[in-house]
């Protein structure tokens, strides 16, 4: 598991953006999607319920208010005949004819006698034989309750020539007015069955849902199905819906859920029921799944392309900006080009490689000091040894000891002799001052000698006991003393002098040679200071050298001063921090 | 870094083109009816008009519905139209239907129906004319060999067990009548004192069965009783019947309930006849026809049933469903 994670990385932001982005908009659309489907689906139940109620509402109305017409129809007609006193059969007929042409759904009206004999037909028809019309129900129905209107099952009107007609029988007993008094009758109004059977028919509850009619006792009125059912194909169950006359209940068989829906038609005792197949209410809520489903599965991966673009987009800067640091880490500070991305990114790239810049610089200055050291060094080492210097001094003794100077000559070689001991210094850069004026006055001594007292020099101490035990860098003094005799003394008709001080001033210690010498024109003094100017002869160390040396191992607040004026001198003062030797080196 | 930047948004935008579309793909047949994806059941026959075919039609349409599946029906305007009628069946295969269910004329359309299925694997079921091929998954008709002895039972019942009957057939030659036919001559021997007086085929032609008619009265006084194998023979010989006033003399039983045959039923000239369920063939046609595609087992020979019909239960409720399929 660590190991998959690792592969991974699950720490990256990519990662982790993507990833919680993702688990939220999943949790988020679950919880919309559970929560739509619940109320979707229900809605879905609910509304099948409702729908199959309003159905056979309509179905209701709109059978009850045929039914209604048919009765008032009945009714009209018997109201013709009761008040068409005397009329012949002919004349009744033809009466009664205006009101079947009114109405096309109207098959006949005939009125029977109580035995079955025919008294008056419309359309006039031939009847047929063979019809038993008194052992049919309309007209027994008739016969047994006078006072009611009673309708039919639907039937085949089998009773005149012509076509074999479905109709419902409207029927009841009526008092025709005979020569003889008044003599009961039954009135007969058949009304095609068709209207019924459109009307019905054309309902549809669902793709297989149907609607059927039943009478009172659960004969059946209509049903789409009815043949099949009576060549037994198709079977019914009418027991529930023959003891319930309103409301609806779940009907399970092992094939099916239906759900019945009864209505009663209150006039007829007719019972209107509904019958829908719940799989339809359940494909609904499977579609309805199926959308939400799909609907997941489309944000998600919307969701996710997206999250992977954005995620890109902000990971992509740091990434870089990771991939420049490490290349930092393995020491390639080559410029880079900055990141672009966000603020906070851009900024943070900005800064980082402003600072890399800065070490870059720093460590080119480093090189650059590096370099710089050795090469003073390199230069003082020189001149240690110049052997420039020493064949002049050699030079001077042999022509001391020529003219019988041995004095002269024991001081010069016994200064020279010290020189370089503590030129060579058991090969240490850091001296004491007092071993720095030691060195620097033997080398005096020795110019004096070669230049035959042409200059005096003296010696100035300022809090001799601490300043003689500070530290100082080797060969200071000596570059500029050589410069006073060389540039200064050497051309001048006054004898010379030469005054080295030192002291500590302002918590500095300062060096300082001055001399009476020929001084420098402010342009030379300019080129000396900014380091162009270097003698011919002497050490080969010059003033430059002095100052690099002393600022790259001080730093830059201490160094070289040097004032000039022509004909009057120079000051060389130089300035190092007050350091003073340990115990021991100073042995 | 500029064409990178483009060639990543197209592709992003692509990729969310390709998602749109398949989001309302799979959403859009929810609003879509799906009536066009219903499988198409076709019902070849072998005519368009008569209340028989349009009763087997009619029960089609039930099944169709209950299965939900689109009925296509197909039927020439004459029946007999052989060559039509195979048309019909190359145009039902056109047409992509699922299933094919033919009540076919002759032979030759019986095969080339099944030799046209067995190409393509589609189920071929038959209706009405009883076959032998185990290509066919199901025979759905009515067992005309049982027809033909009620028709002889019920003449035997009308005229008391004895006396002169005839039989007649039509001058076609039709595998259902010829079923009908040995029904009856197979039963006749049992009945010593019934007595076959005339076993003919003429052509379907009202003056031709009148004339047949009148002769058969004349060489045969005592005739008791006509067995006419199809319903228009029925009619002609009923019509000839009442003309010469021998409608109480002579029964006759027929095969069929169009409506004339029906009027001679009531009035009392047609004794009896024997009906066939067209509705129970159309019905069982589409339904076994759509389990066969599902790939059940189906039964191979469905007999429909047949019932006897006669003046008195003429109008049972029960039977007027059946006698009067539609309501006009």
């Amino acid at each position: 598991m660590k190991r998959l994670l690792a592969v991974i990385k699950v720490k990256r932001i990519q990662f982790i953006i993507t990833t919680s982005f993702t688990l939220v908009t999943v949790l988020v659309m679950l919880f919309v999607g559970v929560m739509l489907y619940g109320k979707f689906a229900q809605t879905a139940e609910q509304n099948a319920y409702l729908h199959t109620q309003q159905i056979l509402e309509q179905v209701k109305y709109n059978l009850d208010s045929y039914l209604n017409g048919m009765t008032q129809i009945f009714e009209l007609v018997d109201d013709k005949i009761r008040r068409s006193k005397g009329l012949t059969a002919d004349k009744l007929s033809e009466q009664l004819e205006t009101i079947v042409e009114t109405r096309k759904d109207i098959v006949s009206i005939a009125v029977f006698t109580r035995d079955g004999t025919l008294l008056a037909t419309t359309p006039s028809k031939v009847l047929r034989s063979n019809t038993r019309l008194t052992e049919q129900s309309w007209f027994q129905k008739a016969i047994e309750d006078p006072t009611n209107l009673s309708f039919s099952l639907p039937h085949i009107q089998n009773l005149f020539k012509g076509e074999y007609t479905w109709v419902v029988s409207m029927s009841r007993e009526i008092l025709l007015h005979g020569p003889d008094g008044e003599i009961p009758a039954v009135l007969l109004v058949d009304v095609n069955f068709k209207e019924i059977d459109d009307l019905c028919q054309r309902v549809g509850l669902g793709k297989k849902g149907y609607v059927y009619i039943i009478d009172l006792v659960g004969n059946i009125v209509y049903h789409p199905q009815q043949q099949l059912i009576y060549v037994g194909l198709k079977n019914e169950n009418r027991s529930l819906p023959l003891k319930h006359s309103y409301g609806s209940y779940v009907e399970e068989t092992q094939d099916e859920t239906r759900l019945i829906t009864i209505k009663t038609i209150d006039q007829l005792g007719w019972k209107i029921i509904g019958v829908s197949y719940m799989d339809e209410i359940v494909t609904t809520k499977k579609e309805i799944s199926r959308f939400i489903f799909w609907l997941l599965i489309f944000v998600i991966v919307i969701v996710l392309f997206v999250l992977h673009y954005l995620s890109a987009k902000i990971s992509r800067p740091i990434k870089l900006l990771e991939r420049s640091m490490e290349k930092v880490e393995q020491g390639d500070f080559s410029e880079s080009e900055p990141i672009r991305g966000s603020h906070e990114v851009e900024q943070l790239s900005l800064r980082f490689h402003l600072m890399v810049a800065k070490v870059r610089e720093l460590m080119h200055q480093i090189i650059r000091e590096q370099e710089a050291k050795r090469k003073s060094e390199l230069e003082v080492l020189q001149a240690q040894i110049n052997p420039h210097f020493l064949y002049n001094t050699l030079n001077s003794v042999v022509r001391m000891v020529g003219n019988g100077k041995n004095e002269d000559v024991i001081t010069t070689i016994t200064s020279l002799s010290k020189l370089f001991r503590i030129s060579l210094s058991r090969g240490k850069n850091i001296i004491t001052v007092r071993e720095e004026l030691e060195h620097v006055r033997h080398y005096l001594i020795i110019q004096k000698m070669r230049y035959k007292q042409k200059f005096e020099y003296e010696i100035v101490l300022e809090d001799e006991d601490e300043v003689l035990n500070c530290l100082t860098l080797k060969l200071l003094l000596q570059p500029i003393v050589e410069n006073a005799i060389y540039h200064g003394i050497e051309h001048l008709a006054d004898p010379g002098r030469i005054r080295i001080y030192a002291g500590l001033i302002d918590g500095k210690v300062l060096l300082q040679v001055s001399d009476n010498g020929l001084g420098m024109s402010p342009d030379v003094l300019a080129q000396v200071k900014a380091g162009y100017y270097k003698s011919e002869e002497g050490s080969g160390v010059g003033i430059q050298n002095v100052q690099e040396r002393i600022r790259l191992t001080f730093g830059e607040e201490y160094g070289l001063e040097i004032a000039s004026e022509q004909e009057e001198g120079t000051v060389v003062r130089v300035w190092i921090p007050r350091q003073v030797a340990e115990e021991r080196d100073r042995l | 870094m500029r064409t990178a930047a483009v060639k990543r948004f197209s592709v992003y935008g692509l990729v969310v083109l390709v998602a749109v579309t398949l989001f309302y793909s799979c959403s859009a047949p929810l609003t879509d009816g799906e009536v066009d994806k219903k499988k198409t059941v076709a019902l070849i026959v072998r005519m368009k008009h008569g209340d028989y075919w349009r009763t087997v039609k009619l029960g089609a349409e039930m099944a169709a519905k209950e299965y939900e599946r689109n009925l296509n029906f197909y039927a020439p305007d004459y029946e007999e139209d052989a060559s039509k009628q195979m048309e019909l069946v190359q145009q039902a295969i056109a047409d992509g239907s699922e299933t094919i269910v033919v009540a076919p004329s002759d032979e030759q359309v019986l095969r080339e129906a099944i030799k046209l299925t067995r190409e393509r694997a589609i189920p071929i079921l038959v209706l009405d004319t009883v076959g032998k091929d185990s290509a066919v998954k199901s025979y759905i008709g009515t067992d005309n060999y049982d027809m033909g002895m009620k028709a002889f039972e019920k003449m035997v019942y009308l005229i008391e067990k004895k006396g002169q009957i005839a039989l007649l057939g039509t001058d076609r030659v039709k595998a259902n009548a010829k079923r009908r036919e040995q029904g009856v001559l197979d039963l006749l021997p049992r009945e010593t004192q019934v007595e076959l007086v005339a076993n003919e085929n003429i052509p379907l032609d009202k003056k031709q069965i009148g004339e047949w008619t009148r002769e058969l009265i004349r060489k045969h006084p005592q005739l008791k009783g006509v067995i006419a194998l199809d319903a228009s023979t029925a009619i002609g010989v009923a019509e000839e019947m009442e003309n010469s006033g021998l409608r109480d003399k002579v029964k006759i039983v027929a095969i069929d309930s169009p409506p004339e045959v029906l009027e001679y039923l009531q009035e009392g000239i047609i004794s009896a006849t024997i009906i066939q369920k067209p509705l129970s063939m159309g019905y069982l046609g589409v339904k076994y026809a759509v389990e066969a595609s599902n790939g059940e087992a189906v039964p191979s020979l469905v007999d429909t049933g047949t019932k006897v019909i006669d003046r008195e239960n003429m109008f049972w409720s029960e039977n007027q469903k059946l006698l009067f399929p539609f309501v006009k």
